[in-house]
Order: structure tokens, then C-alpha cells, then sequence
């Protein structure tokens, strides 16, 4: 099947075949000889122009923007750091005091006390970059050996490795709130002899960030296995293993979800790592490209829009080599394909993902917790949902569906997400820190303090590129819009409780983030949650199952029963309509007693659509047309409980009720008019005597004149017979 | 002794009988008419006397109303009650007026207790009717009314005496159903586990019912179909009627059934003119009969099985080799014949009912729907048990401090009422009054009744008893509402202040319209 594809972006002919990615700022640079290109992928843009800046010749070991992307920092050799002003094009060189130390590397932070860290082999250097004096003060060094390191920006997390295997670890969280010393540890080796001892390697170790919990995950080749480790501010705890296929491996993360790359067998293995299972979400999946003329899903779409994208590419042949040799995992989610000069975005395929897998509930689970493409994932979870009721599935497991989506959707209300219209949303940051009692260390990348330096100028930046550009998913587009049409179109000719409440969400968060122009730009993010409401299960599931289901509506009663169960556990309401429904689908199949029974017990909540429901049942049945009744009075509908009384005959008790609850909007010829039906003189007269007394002035209406005429010849006609 | 003679021994005992108006219409074959009668020893010339005599009032009164004939007689000595329980098939129960002061009935209460009797005939053995048409020598009915009606009877054995319900039970209501009040989140659980109860039996139409010890949880079944099966099931079924001796505090099972052991050898031991005149006398499964007839309401008849299901072999087969036929019934509602299959995990009693022309292979079929519902439902039922359990507030659950009362919906067949323990504390006097009170309000109905057919008639009387207790019965929508306060203050503000409190806390406010 179709799985995740990958976005294509640009190329620049000149270019050496030389690539860095500052992943703080995400952006992609390729630096010549006195130049560095820099290419935005966030958002991800295929015809993105790229920025020019220039720069001094010399050797480059790495290259990276400071976060306000005002400074841009050249490492030139293992002693010496080259900073550049991009506006005033001043410059100034940091270089290593001693000779016995190299600089391994380094990279920028938003830590409140520093502004850049040097990795050394002899520990690390925190600096302060002065404006004034234009220059790096130091602020605090930690001494320690280093053999390598690894840092991800989106983690604010730096491992150092040392020892002998370079499997003992030393861990530093930089983030704004500040710096954090994580418990030295050591990773777990197979060995692949008795005496050798395999030395542990950068690439094979990779931080991943997911579901804002930090995990390292680190490639054993002798076990062949994949070994998990989670951190927590005073311990790192190792959380089992994944198997691996292949000897070369690979990690991204797109969504929360955990992409395994078996690069030999080009295939993904997917782990959603939320729980504490580990196993994959379906069988492996093989990449595809979108976009891309050559791609098997390419021949099924329609063609109009691809035109652009080959526009933008300069397209061979030969270029579609999935897990070509020049492919560079970048974190998350990107892929560059030096030999191409390609960068990849993956995307997941979640209608694929979840075709590949019969568990429904299970699926469900996975796609309630989707946030990239929350509209998709939504829309989703309707039609199976849906698909799975007319299929007849065993009750068993579509309870156990409604218990995640309700489960989901009151989750969703807790944290506030499913009202609100858009969030500026950077993967890690705003997933709700789900990772339980807070002592993880959870990604923090600033976003609440809003003061934030980096925040602030990630935003202002969106606004330019967002302008620039269309949705990343530019072939998928053509579905994307529609699907992301839907919710505007049902919230406009659809009940007003559910606009209503989208509307003030979006207002909300464009109010509480000026800098957030982009909004309407992009209708998909208008959801930030696939959770599904009540009144969207009856809208979407349960009143089109009901029109599509012939026979007995036995199985449907049974599912919104169990629905009510899922729905009373997590304290969710459920819309009336859901009650008339079952009241009616109860009625049709004659299944009084248990409909009685529902109504007492309060399974189907009390409601003026409900009570009104049961009297139009109840013309079949008369104890349901009594707990109909009994409804309007419980529910204090008085004038419509005395009107009822009035139809049935009931005038007398219905006088006594309106007087007592006040019921004065009913006319008094109706009253008369059933009194004299009775042909009863005695109450005709009861019934006007009670007007006479409480209406001032009813003597003098016309009510009352004709009705005194009526019975005066009531009575005279009985003297006479 | 036994029943039978009870009868003759004690004049002053119950008659009970029942006859056929259609038969025995010619002179010499009177004795055509008798279905059964009660004591049976009686000598055959008395059974005929009382029922002719009975069928002198039928057809007296039929002149003046054709559609209704007589209800009761009132004589000096005795009461006859008459319920016409299928056209022209009569039971007619009389009742001595004893002068000792406990044989005081209401007259209502005893023609429910002779329609208890026919609805839970019909439920297992279809109507007389059938019976008769099926065979007209009437030896077939006979065979069948005779064990079963002597059954049901000793539910109202005490010692040797029969106490059928008198002004004491004036506050308890026969043929309704008492229902176990349960929050909405286990009221949604035993909703759905009904849903996979009745799912067991794959697509074929199925019924079930609910019990929590003796209080019914949940139906599926008719008013009417429930009533019965209701009542069956505390009789025989419930954890509480199985154990044998155990006490009980449902008034439909109120005899102490130990003493039907010692009674019950000697009960059919009797004379050999009845054992000529209704064939088998003793439809114990040895007996060689010319009729093979089930008694359902035999006594310690039931056990649990070691798979929770309820067996018995009552219906043939050999309990100890488990290989018993599954006993079945017969449904008003659908007018089909049903299996019944009952399970039981501790105070949770499950019946399902599954139709006999939706299993093929009999026995066996019966037992595969019980595999697939053990399969299917058993987590289901142990978390439904355990949430009624935690919700069950014992016997005196229902008991509200200051009342004695008793609230019938009319409407739906169900009824609450104070528990027996806390109404015995009521003075004698109190329940008389409300027991008088009560035949008052029977008469009021039946008159309105008559007069405005489909009409619900308002009522509220309270009354000052000589002890100064209050009785008092509201009548409103067609729920009915009983009660005595004793030790109350004097004034009727008082008496309606308490009505309107109790309405308002346990009833929806029904009863408070001014």
C-alpha cells in the first residue's frame, strides 16, 4: 500500500554537493566558497527561494544561525569558530585557549544565561554573546572528557559520549527554563566476541522527541536490536527494545509517531510509542514519493497539479531511488538526498496506515492521537467508525471503539484543544505533556514564556513564508481542501452550538498570538484534535448508519447503548437527538418494555425533544405516551404538560395545574370548547367560574358570553328532557 | 395434615374452585363442569352445590350485565369471589367471615391471588380452553389444574392453616412487579448486557429478564409476560427460593417452605374418589400415568448447576446426570412456546427466553446458546453484579423513616411498598382502616371504570383512625399511592404535607397537585 511520502523542495545548480542543517532554526544550508545558502523548512515550501549571505572563504566543519538569525556561526577547523553579522557583515573569531583540547562542535541555545555551547573534548562551553563588544563571554564550563556528542535542538538535550566504547553518557538539558544535569549512564552492548569490545558511534544514537517525552534511542548491530531509553530529570530509565531488519537504520519522528527506516529492506517499521506497548502500529511500509511523475500513487491522481511541483524540481529520471546511498536522516522528519539535492518531507499516509490494520479500536487509538493532520485523522475515524456499524462488527469491539473515541474526546476537552482553533504549532511544543506526574523531562521549548526570543521570531517569520507559499502537501492538496472544506460547510448550515463554539476558538488564540497571520491561510489546522463530540457522532455515525441500515435496528440500539456507557464514564453529554434517535429505532422494533425502561432509569435523558418524541411513539403504546407526559412535567414544560392534558380530555386536572405553575398563555375558549364537548353542564360551569375568577375582566369577552349562552341552553335543554 | 384435609376439617377453611360453563349442561353429567375444586376430598354433592350455586349468580347477573357478570357475593357467613378467567372458565373462591377478627380480606387482593393462578397456569400449560378443546373429556385439564393449583397453594401453607392475603397485607400489591432502583450507570451496564444476553441466541428473537435477588433489574418482556415470569422466578428461581428455608422477605413467598416437606407426602394421600375423578393424582415422574404432566411449581425442585445455570427435572430427564429437558413457556405476547434458561451468579438472576421454533435440535441447541452465552456475557455479568451489589441498600432499602406505604403504577405494573418487616409494627387498627380505605378506593375504580372507560379518575382521601394514625390513599395519572402515618399530628395540613414530601422526594412529584 501507499504509505509516507516524501516532499521534494529545491535545488540550485551550482551548488556543491554540501549540506548542514541548523535544525534550531530549521533551516537548511549549503554553503560555497563564500557564500551560504539557506533554504527554510518549516513551513515546508517546495518552490522555496532560498536566502543568500555572504561569508569569507575557508574550510567549513559546520555552519549555524543563531537563534534571533542575526549571527551566523562557521566552525573553521577543531580550534576556531568564525562568527559572522548578517546585517553589518562584522566579524569575529572565537578560538580554543588550550592546545590539548578540539572543539567538537557547537550550537545555540535560548538558555536564559547563555547564548551558545562549545563542545569539546575536554567538557563544555557555555558563552554569552556580548552585542556591545561583539564578542562571546564565558559563562560556565563543564569539565568532563568527550569522545562525540549529539544534540537536538527540539529536545534542548545534549548526550556526551566517553569511555573506551564511548557508551558512558553525560546529559545536559539547555532549555529556557535553564540547564538541567541529567545522571551519567551507560548504554547496553551486545557483544559480538568474547573479548572484542565494539565502540558505540554518533549515527547509531538518536534523541527523539515524542509526544513532548524525551527518549534516546541507540542501534545495537551484534543483537540487531533497537534499544529504547527514556529520560527523566533524575534517572534515565531503558524501556525495552524494538528489533531491527537491517544493519542500517534510521529514525524520524512525524507526528509522535516513531518511523523506523530498515534501510536495507526499505521499509518503515511505525511505533507509537504512547503506551507501553511496542508493538508496531501495522506491518512495515514502504515509502513512496508524492510529487514525483515516476511514483506508483502518481498515476492514480489527477495530473493538474503537478505540473508546479516539476517546475520547481529539476526532475531526472534516475532521481527516484528510495534509500538512495546519498540519503541523510535529519531530525525530525526530513530527508536530504545529497546526490539528488533533494529534501525530503515525510509525511504519514494515515488512510494507508490505517487500512493496513483490522483493529479497529486500536487504529481509532492511533488516529485520535494525530495532531499534524487532525482534520484527515478526524474524518477518518468518522468512516470507519461508520463503516464499521454497517458491517455489523461484534458489539464487543465497537464498545471498545466508542470507548477510545469518547475517551479521546473528553481528554481533548480537558486539555482544552478541542475548541480551540489554531495554535502555532511546532511538533514538540504544544502536545500536551501528557507523560504523567511531571518529572519527565519534557521538552519546554519556551512557548509559554512568550518572551522568548526564539518564539517570537519563529512566528514572524511563518508570517512571511506562510504568505510566500501554499500547503507543503501540495499533491494531496486536492483532497486536503476538500476534506479541510467539510467542517466550515457543516458548522455553517448545522446547529449553531458547533460554529458558535469554533468561531470563538479561533478568535481567541488569533487575539492571544497577534503574530499569528497564517491562520486562515490553513483550514486544516482550524482542528488542533481529531476528537469527535457527541453531536458529531450522531451527525456523522449514528443518524447516517441509521438511514443506511435496513431490518432490524436491534444492533444500532445496541452500539448507542454502548456509546451512553462510554460516553457516562468519561461524564460526557450526549445531544438529544441520540435520545430521540433510540427512542424512535426502540419504538419501531416494539421493544416497549426496555424503552421504559431506559426512560426510567434515565439512560435516555430527560428533554423536551425526548418527552415530544415519546408522546409520537407513545400513539402505539400507552405507557409510553404516559412516560412522555410525565416527562413534560418533570422536565417543568407546563404549558405544554396543560396543553396535553387539554387534548386527552383532562381539562379539569389541566385548570388545576396551569393555576398552580402559573400557565396563563393558553387560551380559555380551549378549555371551554373541551368542557362543552364533555357535555357535562356542571363542569362547563366549573370551567367558567375558574375564568371569572382569575382572569379580571373575562366576563366581558366573547368567551364568555358565548359560552354562558351554551350552558344556559345545556341546562335549559336538560329541565326539559 | 395435609392440605386436603385442612378442607374438611376446618369448615371455616377457603373453597376454591373452578368450572366450565359450557359443560355438563345436561341432567346426570354435572360433574362435567368441575375443573378442580378445592378441598378435593369434598364430597363430590358439595363441590356440586357450591358451583351450582355459583353458576345461579353468573347467570342471574349476566341479565342485567352481559359483558360483566357478578364479581362477589357477599353472604352473611362467607365471601365468593368470581373472576371470569376465560370466557365461560370460572374460579370462584370462597372465603368464610370468621369471627375471629384476622379473617378480614379484601376482596380485590383474593381475585388477584385467583388471577396469579390462571396467568402462571397459561404460562406453562397454554389456556384451559386449549386443554379442553384438546381433550373434551377434560381428564387432560383435570391432570393439570389439580397438581398445580394444590402447588401453588402451599406458597400459603403456614403450619396447617392457609392464609391467603388478608387486611394485613393491605399494603402489598399482587400481580405487580417490585423493581430494584438503579443509578443510570448501572442502569446503562444492564442494558447492555441484556443487549448480549439476548445476542446469544444469534438472530433469533429472544426475551430476557433481570433479577436482583427478588427485585427485577430489567425486562424485555410484555407487562403481562413479565408479571408472570416475574412472579415465577421469586417463587422458584431467585438465589433467596432456591435455599430452601431461607428467609424471605417477598411477600410472594411467604409460606416457610420446610414445612411443605413434611406436608406435602400426606397432601395427595387422600380418598380414592379423587384419585378416580382427576386421574393423577401424584405426577411424580415413576407414576404410571395416563397423562404426563409437569408441575412447574413443585417445590426444591431447582438447583444451581456447576455452570450457574439453573436446572431442574421438573420437565423430565435425570438431574443427576444432568441430562434434564430444558423446561419451557408459554408467551402471551408472542403466542409461542419458549425455552427458559436460567442462570444465576450470586444475587443476580439472569433468565433468558428463546423461542422453540428457533432451535432445531432441541436440548442440544439449548445448550450450545448456553455455552455462547457464558462466553459472551460472563464479565459482563460479574461487573453487573457487582455494581447492583454496591448500589443495593439490603431489605429495608426502601423503607422511609415516618411511612408506611405503598405506591402502585398502574401505568406500568409496578408497585413499591414499605417492607413487611417495618408495616408488622403498624397497630391492627391502622391497618384496617386502610384496609377498609382501600376496598372504598376498589369500588371508586371499578365504578369509573364503568362509567368513563379509558378515563383515569383523581383521587385523595385521607382518614383519621380512631388510634390516630392517618390513612390515606391518593389516586392521580393512574398511580396509586397508600399509606398510614401513625403517631401523627392531628390536623389534614399535616397529613397532605406528608403526602406532598413523599411525592416530591420519591415519586417525580405525581401526587402533588394541590
Amino acid at each position: 500500500m501507499i504509505r509516507n511520502l516524501s516532499f521534494e523542495v529545491k535545488i540550485q545548480h551550482n551548488l556543491k554537493k554540501c549540506f548542514y542543517y541548523d535544525d534550531g532554526n530549521k533551516l537548511l544550508l549549503s554553503p560555497t566558497s563564500n557564500q551560504v545558502f539557506s533554504w527554510k523548512t518549516a513551513p515546508f515550501s517546495p518552490n522555496a527561494a532560498p536566502n543568500i549571505d555572504s561569508i569569507t572563504e575557508g574550510p567549513i566543519c559546520s555552519i549555524r544561525f543563531s537563534l534571533d538569525e542575526k549571527l551566523i556561526a562557521v566552525q573553521r577547523s577543531n580550534t576556531s569558530i568564525i562568527f559572522f553579522h548578517r546585517e553589518t557583515g562584522e566579524t569575529f573569531t572565537h578560538r580554543c585557549k588550550s592546545e590539548s583540547e578540539s572543539i567538537l562542535g557547537f550550537f545555540w541555545t535560548d538558555c536564559p544565561s547563555c547564548d551558545i555551547v562549545v563542545v569539546k573534548t575536554s567538557g563544555l562551553d557555555l558563552y554569552a554573546y556580548d552585542h556591545a563588544s561583539k564578542s562571546l563571554a564565558l559563562v560556565e564550563t563543564k569539565k568532563m572528557t568527550v569522545s562525540w556528542y549529539v544534540y537536538t535542538h527540539e529536545s534542548r538535550l545534549v548526550l556526551l559520549a566517553s569511555g573506551m566504547q564511548c557508551k558512558t553518557f553525560h546529559g545536559f538539558q539547555l532549555s529556557s527554563v535553564g540547564i538541567i544535569r541529567l545522571p551519567k549512564f551507560e548504554m547496553v552492548m551486545a557483544k559480538p566476541e568474547a573479548n572484542s569490545k565494539p565502540v558505540l558511534a554518533s549515527e547509531d544514537v538518536y534523541i527523539v522527541t515524542v509526544y513532548g517525552r524525551i527518549y534516546c534511542l541507540q542501534v545495537d548491530r551484534v543483537a540487531m536490536v533497537l534499544h529504547s531509553y527514556r529520560f527523566y530529570r533524575d534517572a534515565i530509565i531503558q524501556q525495552g527494545s524494538l528489533p531491527i531488519y537491517s544493519h542500517k537504520v534510521a529514525v524520524s519522528v512525524v507526528d509522535n509517531v516513531l518511523l523506523v527506516h530498515q534501510v536495507d529492506a526499505k521499509v518503515i517499521i511505525l511505533y507509537d510509542i504512547f503506551s507501553d506497548s511496542r508493538a508496531p502500529i501495522s506491518a512495515p511500509l514502504p515509502v513512496l514519493f508524492r510529487g514525483f511523475p515516476r511514483s506508483d500513487s502518481f498515476t492514480s491522481r489527477p495530473g493538474t497539479k503537478e505540473s508546479e511541483s516539476l517546475e520547481a524540481s529539476d526532475s531526472n529520471d534516475n532521481e527516484a531511488i528510495i534509500y538512495g546511498e546519498g540519503w541523510t536522516f535529519l531530525v525530525p522528519d526530513l530527508i536530504c538526498d545529497v546526490a539528488n539535492m533533494r529534501l525530503w518531507k515525510i509525511h504519514l499516509d494515515l488512510e494507508a496506515i490505517s487500512a493496513s490494520s483490522s483493529e479497529v479500536p486500536s487504529v481509532l487509538e492511533f488516529l485520535q492521537r494525530r495532531k499534524l493532520e487532525a482534520n484527515k485523522a478526524k474524518q477518518l475515524c468518522l468512516a470507519i467508525t461508520r463503516t464499521m456499524i454497517l458491517e455489523r462488527r461484534p458489539i464487543n469491539m465497537v464498545a471498545k471503539s466508542m470507548d477510545v473515541l469518547v475517551t479521546s474526546y473528553a481528554l481533548s476537552l480537558k486539555a482544552g484543544s478541542y475548541f480551540k482553533g489554531i495554535k502555532t504549532e511546532r511538533t514538540s511544543s504544544s502536545v500536551p505533556n501528557v507523560s504523567g506526574p511531571g518529572q519527565g523531562v519534557d521538552v519546554n521549548t519556551g512557548r509559554t514564556d512568550g518572551l522568548g526570543k526564539s518564539v517570537q521570531h519563529e512566528s514572524a517569520s511563518r508570517v512571511n513564508s506562510v504568505s510566500v507559499s501554499r500547503p507543503s502537501n501540495y499533491l494531496s492538496s486536492e483532497t486536503e481542501d476538500s476534506s479541510s472544506f467539510e467542517p466550515l460547510k457543516i458548522s455553517s448550515n448545522d446547529a449553531q452550538f458547533d460554529s458558535g463554539k469554533v468561531d470563538t476558538g479561533a478568535e481567541s488564540s488569533a487575539t492571544g498570538n497577534p503574530l499569528n497571520a497564517s491562520v486562515s491561510e490553513q483550514q486544516e489546522s482550524q482542528l488542533t484534535s481529531p476528537a469527535i463530540s457527541p453531536d458529531e457522532m450522531y451527525r456523522f455515525v449514528f443518524a447516517p448508519a441509521e438511514e443506511e441500515m435496513i431490518g432490524e435496528p436491534s444492533y444500532l440500539v445496541s452500539i448507542i447503548l454502548e456509546f451512553f456507557r462510554s460516553a457516562n464514564l468519561e461524564k460526557v453529554k450526549v445531544h438529544p437527538n441520540l435520545y430521540v434517535l433510540t427512542v424512535q429505532l426502540l419504538a419501531r422494533s416494539e421493544q416497549y418494555a426496555e424503552l421504559g425502561l431506559c426512560v426510567i432509569n434515565k439512560i435516555i435523558e430527560p428533554s423536551k425533544e425526548v418527552a415530544l418524541q415519546l408522546l409520537e411513539s407513545g400513539r402505539q403504546n400507552f405507557q409510553i405516551r404516559k412516560l412522555g407526559s410525565d416527562m413534560l412535567r418533570q422536565v417543568s414544560l407546563h404549558q405544554d404538560y396543560v396543553l396535553l392534558l387539554v387534548q386527552d380530555g383532562y381539562y379539569l386536572e389541566a385548570l388545576r395545574y396551569a393555576r398552580k405553575h402559573k400557565v396563563t398563555t393558553i387560551r380559555p375558549s380551549l378549555f371551554l370548547e373541551a368542557a362543552m364537548t364533555s357535555n357535562d353542564s356542571q363542569h362547563l360551569a366549573a370551567v367558567l367560574r375558574f375564568f371569572s375568577d382569575f382572569i379580571p375582566g373575562f366576563h366581558s369577552t366573547s368567551d364568555f358570553s358565548t359560552y354562558y349562552h351554551i350552558l344556559n341552553e345545556m341546562n335549559s335543554s336538560s329541565v326539559v328532557a | 395434615m395435609g392440605l386436603s384435609s385442612i378442607g374438611t376439617a376446618n369448615e371455616e377453611g377457603v373453597q376454591l374452585c373452578i368450572f366450565d360453563l359450557r359443560r355438563g349442561q345436561r341432567e346426570g353429567q354435572e360433574l362435567d363442569k368441575i375443573l378442580y375444586f378445592f378441598p378435593a376430598d369434598l364430597p363430590l354433592s358439595s363441590q356440586l352445590s357450591v358451583i351450582g350455586l355459583s353458576e345461579g349468580l353468573i347467570t342471574f347477573t349476566r341479565i342485567f350485565s352481559p359483558d360483566a357478570a357478578c364479581e362477589v357475593i357477599e353472604a352473611e357467613r362467607h365471601s365468593h369471589v368470581f373472576y371470569e378467567a376465560e370466557p365461560d372458565i370460572w374460579m370462584v373462591m370462597i372465603v368464610a367471615k370468621s369471627k375471629e377478627a384476622e379473617a378480614i380480606w379484601r376482596i380485590d387482593a383474593l381475585r388477584e391471588v385467583l388471577k396469579e393462578i390462571h396467568s402462571l397456569f397459561v404460562m406453562f400449560h397454554g389456556c384451559i380452553r386449549t386443554l379442553l378443546d384438546k381433550e373434551p373429556g377434560g381428564g387432560l385439564t383435570r391432570a393439570h389444574l389439580y397438581p398445580f393449583v394444590m402447588d401453588y397453594l402451599r406458597d400459603f401453607l403456614f403450619g396447617k392453616k392457609l392464609q391467603l392475603p388478608s387486611f394485613r397485607d393491605c399494603l402489598k400489591e399482587r400481580r405487580t412487579v417490585q423493581m430494584l432502583t438503579v443509578g443510570r450507570e448501572a442502569a446503562i451496564e444492564v442494558q447492555t448486557l441484556v443487549r448480549i444476553l439476548e445476542s446469544s441466541a444469534g438472530n433469533m428473537p429472544c426475551f430476557s429478564l433481570i433479577l436482583f435477588q427478588d427485585l427485577l433489574v430489567s425486562t424485555t418482556l410484555s407487562p403481562e409476560d413479565t408479571i408472570n415470569m416475574f412472579t415465577y422466578a421469586v417463587l422458584r428461581l431467585t438465589p433467596l427460593a432456591l435455599f430452601s428455608g431461607a428467609k424471605s422477605w417477598s411477600y410472594l413467598r411467604k409460606g416457610n417452605s420446610s414445612s411443605h416437606v413434611s406436608t406435602g407426602s400426606t397432601l395427595f394421600s387422600t380418598g380414592s374418589v379423587l384419585e378416580q375423578f382427576y386421574g393423577s393424582r401424584d405426577a411424580s415422574p415413576a407414576g404410571d400415568n395416563r397423562y404426563h404432566v409437569t408441575r412447574p411449581l413443585q417445590h426444591d425442585k431447582w438447583f444451581k448447576g456447576k455452570d450457574g445455570f439453573l436446572v431442574t427435572d421438573i420437565w423430565g430427564g435425570d438431574i443427576g446426570s444432568l441430562n434434564v429437558t430444558t423446561p419451557t413457556v408459554w408467551l402471551q405476547q408472542t403466542e409461542e412456546r419458549m425455552y427458559l434458561c436460567a442462570y444465576q451468579y450470586k444475587s443476580l438472576t439472569l433468565i433468558l427466553l428463546i423461542p422453540l421454533s428457533s432451535i432445531l435440535n432441541g436440548d442440544q441447541g439449548v445448550s450450545i446458546v448456553k455455552q455462547q452465552l457464558l462466553e459472551n456475557a460472563s464479565l459482563k455479568i460479574l461487573k453487573v453484579e457487582e455494581k447492583l451489589s454496591k448500589g443495593w441498600g439490603g431489605e429495608n432499602a426502601y423503607h422511609v423513616s415516618g411511612y408506611r406505604y405503598l405506591l402502585v403504577n398502574g401505568n406500568r405494573d409496578i408497585s413499591r411498598a414499605s417492607p413487611p418487616a417495618k408495616v408488622t409494627t403498624l397497630a391492627k387498627e391502622s391497618l384496617l382502616a386502610l384496609n377498609k380505605l382501600r376496598e372504598e378506593v376498589d369500588a371508586e375504580k371499578n365504578r369509573a371504570k364503568w362509567d368513563n372507560p379509558g378515563r383515569e379518575k383523581d383521587l385523595e382521601v385521607c382518614i383519621r383512625v380512631k388510634n390516630n394514625a392517618w390513612a390515606i390513599a391518593c389516586i392521580t395519572g393512574g398511580k396509586e399511592l397508600y399509606m398510614v402515618l401513625e403517631k401523627a399530628n392531628e390536623t389534614l395540613l399535616y397529613a397532605s404535607d406528608a403526602v406532598e414530601k413523599f411525592s416530591n422526594r420519591y415519586c417525580n412529584g405525581a401526587f402533588s397537585l394541590d
